[in-house]
């Protein structure tokens, strides 16, 4: 038996838990899908997975930090208000919440705390949606990722077609579930058959072959059409890498986080202007190498969860399923 | 189009055994049907990578720019707006014309990728906005040219004899100021300054970018909508005069920003301020914007 209720009527859900928290739910602006605060007149956008990963959500494109007045030789530093309101994101998908796992990996574990993530992450919590089918740049299959059963989510809806099921997955699930209740229904439900995948990455081995290719001949090949923008890397949701910045008006500043991209030059450019990846193909390498080795040997997974984003948006078709074929094929 | 396939892996073929060239840059056939990004051939043998169809958006042009310093020569497939963007890239001082064995092919236009998308490989797919628009479909400079000239030549006049179509930027020209602007910053909210449209882009062939010089404060790292706009208008300027309308910036954006109908409006204003001029068509050192006359008239100093 599952809870359910009529694809048509999730919108009363999302308006009954928006009372109680900030809701961000998957839709579509100009081209554009990404979550976003429910209201009633945002359109659902249930039918793929959205452009925009939900890693800003945790990890914003530009944070504030901290605030400074540096007048003479005095420094004061000024602590922003903290956000206390509760979050809930409505239709992450699998491979999403995979990402998440990653990011836990980096802002939480080997004894370092990011508290601007992990304030983010307590005060969020996740219902998962699974996917119907497979869209033709998914390959979460082939990264360990069940697309129909997220890990991690604090309840699991299922995608019914005309219906959506809800299954509690935390106890936070279940006080979430329980605020819905008198909405749902109660039904015996299949979960529908998951469709083919259109993409597939055979991964067994990889990181351990990759061990010993930093100097194999195949990146000088594969780096040859990379334009070095940073698309693969904003659209991922697992690429987590940043740059610290102030922003100062006279005596008055602000620390800032950005998002920064191993493609950009700049990234690498050191003081004194050495720069040690001075070309595409060390840029190339770095990004395959930090997906498929560095972070496996580090935290025992990849750092590709399969989505297909930078498979649909890289300009040049720099496809990482592609390129994994290659490496295994590599002599 | 076949015909073209065979003629140019025949080519190219012939080039890397007799090593005239040590590279060829055409397209090949990517992850979807829909897609025919760059490729580069070095070896005889894998010549029958070479496509050219209906997806062989990508100008290939912008990454001679990656042979500048090798030793031996490079050959590259040139559509009518690759070559406009040769030309722009030897202009620019960029290029050393001798270096580059150039091979010309019509072009019929190539077709939208995300229609395409949305449609199935069964579909009538539509022309990417850009090619609709196309006024110089053949190569204009080439050392060989592959197709029927003849018809080539014959399908070129009719476009170029055609007026520029402005509807869209006419449209935008409409607005008031402050619609302008809340049009333009929300389309600009959404950029995540990836960069994708400045190093697809032939005009854009700076030794070091200024969105680059994090240090000078020119641009902040800061995504917002303050910071996107400017680097949106600093770029269109920069691009002015010397954008030969390939549209790769736009096919490029992943976040679907109408980056064409800025560079149109300013191809627009040249042709009005300064006669009619289309960038890349011609090598003459004469550039709207970039070309030094000591009798300028200069009323506004």
């Amino acid at each position: 038996m599952m809870k359910i209720i009529a694809k048509e009527r999730l919108p009363e859900v999302l308006q009954l838990l928006a009372k109680d928290y900030n809701v961000l739910v998957p839709a579509k602006f100009e081209g554009v899908s990404r979550f976003t605060p429910y209201s009633a007149d945002v359109e659902l956008a249930l039918e793929e997975n959205v452009l925009m990963p939900p890693k800003d959500i945790f990890f914003p494109q530009t944070e504030k930090m901290y605030k400074f007045k540096a007048k003479d030789k005095s420094l004061e530093i000024e602590e922003l208000p903290v956000e206390k309101e509760e979050q809930l994101i409505f239709g992450i998908r699998s491979c999403d919440l995979k990402s998440l796992e990653c990011l836990d990996q980096v802002f939480l574990t080997k004894g370092y705390v990011d508290h601007f993530y992990k304030d983010k992450r307590d005060r969020t919590a996740l219902i998962a949606l699974s996917c119907l089918q497979p869209q033709e740049a998914c390959f979460c299959g082939s990264m360990g990722v069940d697309p129909q059963n997220g890990v991690g989510a604090d309840i699991q809806a299922y995608d019914l077609k005309d219906k959506i099921g809800f299954k509690a997955i935390s106890a936070k699930g279940q006080e979430i579930l329980e605020k819905i209740s008198g909405l749902l229904a109660e039904e015996e439900v299949t979960i529908p058959t998951f469709g083919e995948f259109n993409l597939k990455a055979d991964i067994e081995g990889v990181p351990e072959k990759l061990q010993g290719m930093f100097d194999h001949p195949l990146w000088a090949d594969i780096c040859r059409k990379c334009l070095n923008c940073g698309a693969c890397t904003y659209v991922c949701p697992t690429c987590h890498c940043f740059d610290i910045d102030s922003e100062v008006r006279g005596e008055d500043g602000v620390k800032i986080r950005c998002w920064d991209t191993c493609m950009f030059g700049e990234y690498t450019q050191m003081a004194g202007g050495h720069n040690p990846r001075p070309t595409k193909k060390e840029r190339v390498r770095n990004r395959f190498m930090h997906k498929l080795r560095y972070f496996p040997e580090r935290y025992k997974m990849l750092l590709c969860t399969g989505c297909g984003r930078c498979v649909v948006k890289c300009p040049v078709n720099l496809d990482i399923t592609a390129i994994i074929k290659k490496i295994k094929e590599a002599e | 189009m076949k015909e073209i396939t065979l003629q140019m892996q025949e080519l190219a073929r012939e080039l890397l055994q007799k090593g005239e060239v040590n590279v060829v840059l055409g397209w090949e056939k990517g992850t979807f049907w829909y897609l025919s990004p760059p490729a580069f051939v070095d070896k005889p043998e894998d010549v029958e990578r070479l496509v050219y169809d209906d997806y062989c958006h990508h100008n290939l042009s912008k990454y001679l720019m990656d042979y500048r310093y090798q030793e031996g020569k490079v050959a590259v497939f040139l559509k009518g707006c690759d070559s406009r963007a040769f030309n722009i890239l030897l202009e620019d001082n960029q290029l050393e014309r001798e270096k580059y064995v150039l091979i010309g092919i019509p072009c019929p236009g190539m077709k939208d990728q995300e229609k395409a998308k949305e449609f199935g490989v069964n579909g009538d797919i539509p022309l990417a906005k850009k090619c609709q628009e196309c006024k110089y479909p053949n190569p204009l400079v080439y050392d060989y040219f592959l197709g029927d000239k003849k018809a080539a030549d014959e399908a070129a006049a009719t476009k170029e004899a055609k007026a520029k179509e402005y509807s869209d930027v006419e449209q935008m020209e409409k607005m008031t100021s402050d619609e302008k602007y809340d049009f333009w910053s929300s389309q600009y909210e959404r950029c995540i300054r990836c960069y994708a449209c400045r190093n697809v882009c032939p005009a854009c062939n700076c030794r070091e970018c200024i969105f680059d010089q994090s240090r000078t404060g020119w641009i902040g790292k800061a995504n917002n909508a303050s910071e996107n706009q400017f680097f949106a208008l600093t770029r269109a300027m920069h691009v002015a005069g010397r954008c030969i309308e390939c549209g790769e910036c736009e096919r490029a954006c992943p976040m679907h920003i109408p980056i064409m109908l800025l560079n149109k409006k300013l191809i627009k204003d040249i042709n009005e301020l300064f006669g009619e001029y289309d960038a890349g068509v011609k090598v003459d050192g004469v550039l709207p914007l970039g070309h030094f006359d000591k009798n300028d008239p200069e009323e506004f100093m």
